[in-house]
């Protein structure tokens, strides 16, 4: 009881709301920097997968490279880029090495969910899209992405999520964000700080979470959905070839 | 893995090997046993300069007559201190200051170690611990700069800092802002604000990395860290003592102790100081070489094995 009392005292103390050290600037950092690494795997893993499930090449490679970067400690590649980022990358101590280990956390997460979403679309849909005389590009892009989607954004809700919560690990190495209350507040033993920083950066994840929620139930096509019939996939069908 | 486990194997067997082997011999042959008896030496902590110190207690005891007995992979004091009341060990090296504040937290630690050491007596005997000379050995905290910035901004001491730390950046732990030896102090007792401080870690390599690269000025390290001696940085002398001492002394358990292991040990911290153990922290951290050597060379040098 006392630890939550301390604990709220310091999330409303007001000087911890204000400065370059404060709340909201901690958080902007954070958020900025995880929507960076976010960005990238996106752009790295999205166009790998959707190449992989189009033409199932590379399927090994893929699993190898999910698997094994879900096996690297974002820790272990911190301290490992550490000392070569102070020396050749320009920018704030411990920005690069929390950019890159956040990076390579998210990609495998949005690659495997790419690849295997495309890869199960249903072969007969694909075979009468093919029939119908559509391109590779067309089917990729008008039946096997819209299809995959769920799952795209469920692999990028993943990925966003982890690098949130990972993101406080920059602040052992220099970098700010809200893991800065918690390393901080290790070091100081002030048990509210460490109680406030965690309970922030949980927040953060939990809005991350339920934003791409939102944003992946948008994006799914909908022709489960009575009430709304008039999915962009249904649309898409409507081009059934008449005598269908 | 499987070839580590079968490692691992085979080490333990040979180690059940090895005791089986000097049970034998010991229970046969009374004569190898000291008549002086035996003594068990380990450390407060399981780092380099720790092990180097419990080495040369080791070797000038053995070379007495004394059969020693060495538990030097302790890794910290929370273990270490119940190990010496307990009879686990028999004595180690200790950090006067730290070692106040351990016992008593409540205790002021102080720039002047004949200070901390008569606080320190009466709190170890009270747990049946004798504390023995402490040596010039100050293994404390200091601010590090890079031989460029100390030649472009003449540094010597800390209080040079004074007129050029506004244009500067400072690197350390991040309890920083909050301790009197650091940011606050530097501030009270020196007049001297860094222009930037950047939280990165107590003592470690990434500190010392951030000072290499120059993401930092100054570095707050720990003075006999090997680093600031292979990268012939500067330690800025403290002149107007911010920074509590925490020179290196033996304890030893009072119920073993006596007037011949008092002089042996007291000779060692006669000898040790900052500057001389600097190079032998270096050997065993960046040059791997063993502690036992280093301590013995050490010792040979200065004639505390004839």
């Amino acid at each position: 009881m006392h630890a939550m009392s301390e604990f709220l005292r310091w999330l409303t103390t007001s000087s911890h709301w204000s400065g370059p050290s404060g709340i909201p600037s901690r958080l902007l950092e954070h958020v900025q920097l995880s929507a960076l690494a976010v960005g990238l795997s996106l752009a790295v893993a999205l166009p790998v997968g959707l190449f992989i499930g189009h033409t199932r090449r590379g399927e090994f490679l893929a699993v190898s490279v999910g698997n094994l970067g879900r096996a690297l400690p974002s820790f272990g590649i911190l301290a490992i880029v550490f000392p070569f980022a102070l020396r050749y990358l320009p920018g704030s101590i411990g920005f690069w090495p929390t950019f890159i280990a956040l990076f390579l956390l998210g990609i495998p997460p949005v690659l495997t969910n790419t690849y295997v979403g495309i890869q199960n679309v249903d072969a007969d849909t694909v075979e009468a899209a093919r029939g119908m005389g559509m391109s590779g590009r067309q089917v990729l892009m008008l039946l096997e992405v819209p299809l995959a989607v769920p799952l795209i954004v469920a692999g990028l809700r993943t990925a966003a999520v982890q690098i949130v919560a990972t993101a406080t690990l920059g602040a052992v190495f220099g970098w700010g964000g809200l893991g800065r209350f918690i390393v901080d507040g290790f070091a100081l033993r002030d048990n509210a700080q460490i109680l406030g920083g965690a309970f922030l950066v949980a927040v953060l994840a939990i809005l991350t979470e339920v934003g791409l929620g939102l944003l992946e139930r948008a994006l799914s096509p909908r022709l489960t959905s009575r009430e709304r019939g008039r999915g962009r996939v249904r649309d898409e069908l409507a081009f059934a070839p008449p005598g269908q | 893995m499987r070839y580590n486990r079968r490692y691992a194997l085979g080490a333990t067997l040979l180690a059940l090997a090895f005791v089986a082997v000097a049970c034998g011999s010991g229970g046969g042959t009374t004569g190898t046993t000291s008549p002086k008896g035996t003594l068990t030496v380990g450390v407060s902590g399981g780092f380099a300069e720790n092990q180097i110190v419990a080495e040369m207690y080791a070797q000038v005891l053995e070379h007495a007559g004394y059969t020693v007995k060495r538990q030097l992979d302790i890794q910290n004091r929370e273990a270490s201190e119940p190990a010496l009341k307990s009879g686990v060990i028999d004595l180690k090296p200790e950090y006067i200051g730290t070692l106040l504040l351990f016992v008593n937290p409540q205790a002021s630690a102080s720039a002047d170690p004949a200070q901390e050491a008569s606080a320190l007596k009466p709190l170890l005997a009270a747990t049946g611990i004798t504390l023995l000379n402490y040596s010039q050995a100050n293994d404390t905290n200091a601010f590090v700069v890079t031989k460029a910035t100390a030649d472009k901004y003449h540094l010597a001491k800390v209080s040079d800092l004074a007129s050029v730390a506004g244009q500067l950046t400072l690197g350390g732990p991040p309890e920083c802002p909050q301790r009197p030896f650091c940011i606050p102090g530097l501030k009270t007792t020196y007049g001297v604000t860094f222009g930037h401080f950047n939280p990165i870690g107590a003592c470690d390599s990434a500190t010392a990395d951030a000072l290499d690269a120059g993401a930092i000025d100054v570095a707050l390290l720990c003075s006999t860290q090997s680093v600031i001696s292979a990268k012939g940085w500067v330690a800025l002398e403290d002149d107007k003592h911010l920074q509590k001492a925490d020179n290196i002394a033996p304890v030893v358990r009072t119920s073993v102790d006596n007037a011949e292991i008092n002089r042996l040990l007291n000779a060692v911290s006669a000898k040790l100081t900052t500057e001389n153990i600097l190079p032998l922290n270096k050997a065993v951290e960046i040059d791997h070489e063993d502690a036992a050597v280093v301590a013995k060379k050490f010792l040979q040098d200065n004639g505390l094995l004839s």
